[in-house]
């Protein structure tokens, strides 16, 4: 067949990251839920912002587990 | 007299569980109801909604398709058959959503617009063949909240929040990139009632025009309005004004006359006379008019009339070349002359009727009508303005289309109108999104419009419904403004408080300075009708009560003509009007005879030299009511502004008198705005404090919503104490205050205490503070957007997160792992907020925190764009703590504002023999000029009722000379075991020793302002300057410094301080040193010379030096000559000497210079 690309297979559009040789499913260990449902979830690097659950468009990040600690006066 | 409740429980309950039936604050939602109304009228109600109307007014636009003159071609019928307004849902690509509808919070959450589909059915036919159609999307249009376009709609407080809302949100606004922005209401003249005017500017209209005129602003089912004007030229004659895109055009009123009816001279005669013929004034004048207009015009048929009409209006009309003249002249007709009329024998009485009331106004018979009273005045509703714009939009859309087949065939493309695929490639090649015009509109507040929409202004129609305290949101909705062609105006006498707006406008709440006057608020008990009344009933009622029929042989001021809505419906007598207003009016009350209530009965009775009279009846849309009892039934009236005017309205119930009175108020305080009300005794204060609380009360510090987590505003103030105030208006229950507690009640003594208290400054007991006395705080939220600088269709390049590179490890202090803000970070300037790996430098960067104020991150939200890709957009919520300071602004409810000038200690602070120490002290001199005795009142009742555990009514009007609040709380102070009038013996915090004088300590409700001098303190002693002229920069953001202007400067040289005067002018300004050559005294001409071993540079003047090369035949000695930057040679020019100049003098020069003006400075050592 002449197509270079088989009928059901798109080439993903940015190849960039598989290009730089880095794996793109690299968790940092941050939450977040979403402004709708409030389901938790990670995000990626390279995700989208929708949430993993009802495909909502504003996620917020969850407070910090590290300790916040400021001088009280 | 009834107390006021707390209703703490009931209020805990409800915030618990909010009621999941209707609201508890239903006169919140009745405030708001004009907004919501008059959007509603755009796809509701009859004919299927304004729209609607409005697309059938426009009609078809008519195309030929021949490129040749001889012949038309292929006729295309274009018009729009009906407009469809969707509810706002996500894009149709997006197939990860579960939920498919676009709620509010989330638009002001991503910065997005509410809105949804505008789609209009677009239908055609061929050569007045076969319709066909098509359904065209016009894009994303805007649309109300709680309107009935969007998803809140009839929603419960307990289903809004579930949709992350208030409980009681409102609507009534739109959300444009994620502000809130509403359209406000605007005054506009009394739609469908000829008024006569006086203007000296209609005597410069022309040649023998005079200053009298009789204009009328008619409004099409579709509220769209035309003015028609008749002008009186000093000969007699009668000219007829109107404007069409822009253009003002005039026509002899008879050419109207003859051009609208068959009709005689004597026909007209008698219609503007009737039995008045002894009036020789009238009937001079009338002979005149007629015979000049025959002598002139030649014109006597109907069809010769419309033929000429049509011929002279056809370019302006685009009248297409299949309409004869005729036709062209009946359009006219139809689009300009008394368009609320339909039939051309009622706009041809309406006219007779206006030319008499002209005769009447010019011979002094009748007055000129006031047209800054509310009486001949509307409101010129949001909804229906939005509704105007999308009909302008929508006709020039139409125009468009006929445009762009009109350059096909100059082009020579190939037109065929049979094909369905030529009409569609049509309609892809024009602009097709209306949505993006209105949202223009909205986040502009603009009008682009070619008609200019029968309105007096361009700008200003939008302002942002800013959520800075409850007040002021809900004071947006309520506020009606006169237009800003009023605010130019040097005149005063639009902004006059008259008594024809009683009820109606609020005299308290209008702002002090410009807009004073003009921008009024509406009386809280007035709605604005947003439907047309079902007045079919009323001409059966009218000729049942004897009315004689319109074609009576009758004219003039000495019969009374009854007109419902600009509609003559018949004539009667005087007497009998009387008693036909009378007998109306108890009909529509008692809601028989199928009367509507909110029908207007405006009997204006005979005088002498008063307004003309007639019954003028109104049903319609946009007006003014409010409620009044009637006394006969004891029922609700709903009356309007022009009725008002003949009525006798009682104020309260013991004014009523027999045989005068026919209504009675409900409350006398009906009269004022919701904010208004809210003062505590405002009835006991000096007028002009009541308007600075309705000031202050909009800048306080206060709860915006308590929904705060899914907003993203720019800035939000909070008050983090809020309390319900002991004493209160019961109204601030009935609007639900206290879902948005706006201040603190606070212990008050008014005592001269420590000299800090000076001029309006007050105390805060320090340990009041700290216990969290007015402590606030300020929520910022900056939007970054890492896609900006980049083009759509480009790929992303800077990608949130740390990348591989190295970067400084501090950054890891404030930010997580992702790159953002660790939530509850205290960050300060110059901290990171984001980290992001640009690809194009390879190389981690980060964005910092630019403020100097110190924050904590509140909230970081990762938006999404439409694309599908990586987070590119954030939002960041900072939260500023701002716990009283020193110079920060507080007031009490009665325009008492002062500023905190110290914090002292409680140690300090005086006692009572109780114990009590004052939270707040104020001095006394603060009341004997502003008069504020509501606020010793506000003190005494609070006292009363923190004592007794109990909340006190503070509602105006309640207590009498006979029955005084003194006595009444004083009372209740005494059995409490105070002091009956509020003063209590009082020691000195510092030595112990009792006081001189008792103290006035009472409990008063404090306000927290939101003016801080965190955001305004502006000091400098160095810093950045201006490169042109090195003086200091100006503006508080620039860290730039305070003018020392001209009066400044006036006032220095009146103390003779000159040493001051020049360190503020020179020293701390631009102080140069320069260089000046004494010879020829020039600043410009000096430079530094090369350095050379040996030498060092010198300063030499260029001028007066000589180049080496004119030295051919000298010998020079090598010391004397020196080079400039450029290699050349001179030598001499050394006499220079350094003075100290202010900089922009240097500039000056060189500006002069550039004239050929040469300065010269003359200088010699002292």
């Amino acid at each position: 067949m002449s197509s270079p690309q088989r009928e059901g297979f798109t080439a993903p559009s940015s190849i960039s990251h598989a290009a730089q040789g880095y794996v793109a499913s690299k968790s940092l260990g941050v939450k977040y839920y979403c402004a709708q449902c409030g389901s938790s979830f990670s995000l990626n690097k390279s995700d989208a912002i929708r949430c993993k659950d009802c495909g909502h468009r504003v996620i917020y990040k969850a407070r910090t587990r590290k300790m916040v600690q400021f001088e009280a006066r | 007299m009834s107390t006021a409740k707390f209703r703490t429980l009931e209020r805990e309950q409800r915030f618990q569980n909010p009621p999941k039936d209707k609201s508890a604050y239903p006169m919140l939602y009745e405030a708001i109801e004009p907004h919501i109304g008059s959007f509603n009228a755009l796809t509701e109600g009859a004919h299927g909604g304004l729209l609607n109307l409005a697309v059938k007014d426009i009609g078809a636009k008519t195309i030929f398709d021949s490129t040749s003159t001889d012949r038309l071609g292929n006729k295309l019928m274009i018009k729009v058959d009906s407009v469809e307004i969707g509810k706002p849902s996500i894009p149709t690509n997006d197939k990860l959503s579960l939920n498919s509808n676009t709620l509010p919070y989330e638009c002001r959450e991503r910065m997005i617009s509410y809105r949804s589909k505008l789609r209009l059915k677009v239908t055609w036919s061929v050569n007045d063949g076969e319709e066909m159609s098509e359904i065209r999307d016009c894009g994303l249009l805007p649309v109300m909240l709680r309107s009935s376009r969007c998803h809140l709609q009839n929603l419960s407080p307990d289903e809004l929040v579930k949709h992350k809302e208030e409980s009681d949100e409102f609507g009534g606004y739109f959300i444009v990139n994620g502000i809130e922005k509403l359209i406000r209401m605007l005054i506009v003249q009394r739609r469908n009632h000829p008024m006569a005017l006086i203007r000296p500017s209609f005597a410069s209209r022309g040649n023998s025009y005079t200053k009298y005129g009789i204009q009328i602003r008619c409004v099409r089912p579709d509220q769209t309005s035309q003015t028609n004007v008749l002008h009186y030229l000093s000969d007699g004659n009668v000219t007829f004004r109107f404007s069409w895109k822009k253009n003002e055009y005039l026509v002899p009123v008879q050419m109207i006359l003859k051009a609208l009816m068959e009709t005689s001279d004597r026909e007209i005669f008698d219609g503007i006379i009737g039995t008045d013929l002894s009036n020789s004034f009238l009937t001079d004048r009338l002979e005149l008019l007629l015979r000049t207009y025959n002598k002139s015009y030649n014109l006597y048929s109907n069809q010769e009339t419309l033929a000429y009409l049509g011929d002279k209006f056809r370019v302006v009309f685009d009248g297409t070349p299949d309409m004869s003249d005729i036709e062209v002249g009946k359009l006219v007709l139809k689009r300009i002359v008394l368009v609320h009329l339909d039939s051309n024998q009622d706009k041809f009485r309406m006219l007779l009727f206006m030319i008499r009331k002209l005769y009447s106004l010019v011979a002094g018979d009748c007055c000129p009508d006031n047209p800054d009273a509310t009486q001949h005045q509307e409101v010129l509703l949001g909804g229906f303005l939005y509704g105007m714009i999308v009909k302008e939009k929508i006709e020039e859309y139409l125009n468009n289309f006929k445009l762009q087949v009109s350059s096909d065939l100059n082009r020579g493309l190939k037109v065929n109108f049979h094909e369905r695929k030529y009409i569609s490639r049509v309609f892809q090649r024009i602009n097709e999104n209306i949505g993006q015009k209105l949202q223009y509109f909205l986040s502009t507040g603009n009008l682009v419009s070619q008609s200019g929409l029968d309105l007096q202004q361009v700008s200003g129609y939008t302002v942002v419904a800013e959520k800075i305290n409850f007040h002021r949101f809900i004071s947006h909705f309520r506020m009606v403004h006169r237009g800003s062609f009023f605010a130019e105006l040097k005149t005063t006498t639009v902004r006059k408080l008259l008594p024809e707006s009683w009820g109606f406008l609020c005299p308290v709440h209008t702002p002090d300075g410009s807009p004073c006057g003009l921008l009024n608020h509406l009386a809280h008990k007035c709605k604005i009708t947003t439907k047309q009344s079902d007045v079919s009933g009323v001409p059966g009622a009218l000729s049942q009560l004897g009315i004689s029929s319109v074609n009576s042989f009758a004219a003039g001021p000495g019969v009374c003509c009854v007109q419902l809505d600009g509609k003559i419906l018949g004539w009667t007598s005087h007497e009998k009007a009387k008693i036909v207003a009378d007998t109306l009016r108890y009909w529509k009350i008692e809601g028989s005879h199928n009367i509507p209530l909110d029908l207007e009965v405006g009997y204006v009775p005979p005088s002498n030299k008063g307004q003309y009279p007639g019954l003028y009846l109104f049903g319609g849309h946009a007006r003014m009511v409010r409620p009044v009892k009637y006394l006969p039934l004891g029922k609700t009236d709903i009356v309007g502004p022009f009725e008002q005017v003949y009525m006798n309205i009682a104020v309260t119930p013991e004014e009523i008198t027999n045989n005068i009175h026919s209504h009675v108020e409900f409350s006398p305080t009906n009269i004022l705005s919701i904010l208004a009300n809210l003062t505590p005794f405002s009835d006991f204060n000096q007028s002009p404090r009541n308007m600075y609380q309705c000031q202050m009360g909009k800048q306080t510090m206060g709860t915006p919503g308590v929904g705060l987590v899914h907003r993203s505003d720019n800035k939000l103030y909070r008050l983090q104490s809020g309390q319900t105030p002991i004493v209160k208006a019961n109204l601030y229950d009935d609007y639900g205050m206290d879902n948005f507690p706006n201040g603190t009640n606070a212990v008050v003594a008014v005592i001269s205490y420590t000299g800090y208290d000076m001029d309006d400054a007050m105390i805060i007991n320090k340990s009041a503070d700290e216990r969290g006395f007015g402590y606030g705080t300020v929520y910022k939220v900056e939007k970054v957007d890492l896609g900006m600088s980049r083009r759509r269709g480009d790929p992303i390049t800077q990608h949130i997160g740390f990348g591989d590179d190295d970067w400084p490890e501090i950054w890891q202090n404030k930010l997580d792992a992702d790159g953002l803000p660790q939530i509850g970070v205290k960050v300060e300037e110059g901290d990171p907020i984001i980290a992001y790996f640009d690809d194009t430098l390879g190389k981690t960067k980060v964005k910092t925190y630019h403020s100097s104020e110190p924050a904590y991150i509140e909230e970081v939200k990762l938006l999404a764009d439409d694309t599908n890709s990586e987070c590119q957009q954030l939002s960041i919520k900072y939260r500023i703590t701002r716990q009283p300071l020193i110079g920060d602004k507080f007031s009490s409810r009665h325009g008492q504002k002062g500023v905190c000038s110290r914090k002292w200690p409680q140690t300090d602070m005086p006692f009572s023999e109780t114990g009590i120490q004052p939270d707040v002290i104020i001095n006394p001199h603060a009341f004997p000029s502003r008069m504020t005795i509501g606020m010793f009142v506000e003190s005494l009742a609070g006292k009363a009722g923190a004592l007794h555990g109990m909340a006190h009514d503070a509602t105006p009007w309640k207590f009498s000379e006979s029955d005084t609040p003194a006595d009444y709380f004083g009372d209740q102070l005494l059995a409490a075991g105070y002091n009956y009038h509020g003063n209590e013996p009082m020691y000195s915090g510092v030595t112990g020793e009792e006081l001189r004088a008792d103290i006035y300590i009472g409990v008063v409700y404090y306000q927290r302002l939101r003016h801080m001098v965190n955001d305004k303190f502006q000091v400098r002693s160095t810093g950045p300057v201006n490169s042109l002229t090195m003086q200091p920069v100006k503006g508080r953001k620039r860290s730039g410094g305070i003018r020392v202007g001209e009066m400044e400067r006036d006032a220095l040289i009146g103390h003779g301080t000159a040493f001051l005067l020049q360190d503020r002018l020179l020293n701390c300004s631009d102080y140069t040193h320069t260089s000046l050559c004494k010879d020829c005294g020039s600043l410009l001409t000096t430079q530094a010379s090369v350095p050379r071993i040996g030498s060092m540079s010198s300063i030499r003047c260029r001028s007066c030096s000589k180049k080496l090369e004119s030295f051919s035949n000298e010998f020079i000695n090598e010391s004397d000559i020196w080079e400039d930057g450029q290699g050349k040679k001179f030598v001499g020019g050394e006499n220079t000497t350094t003075v100290a100049i202010p900089f922009v003098l240097k500039y000056l020069d060189s500006e002069l210079a550039a004239m050929g003006i040469k300065l010269k400075y003359n200088v010699q050592p002292r």
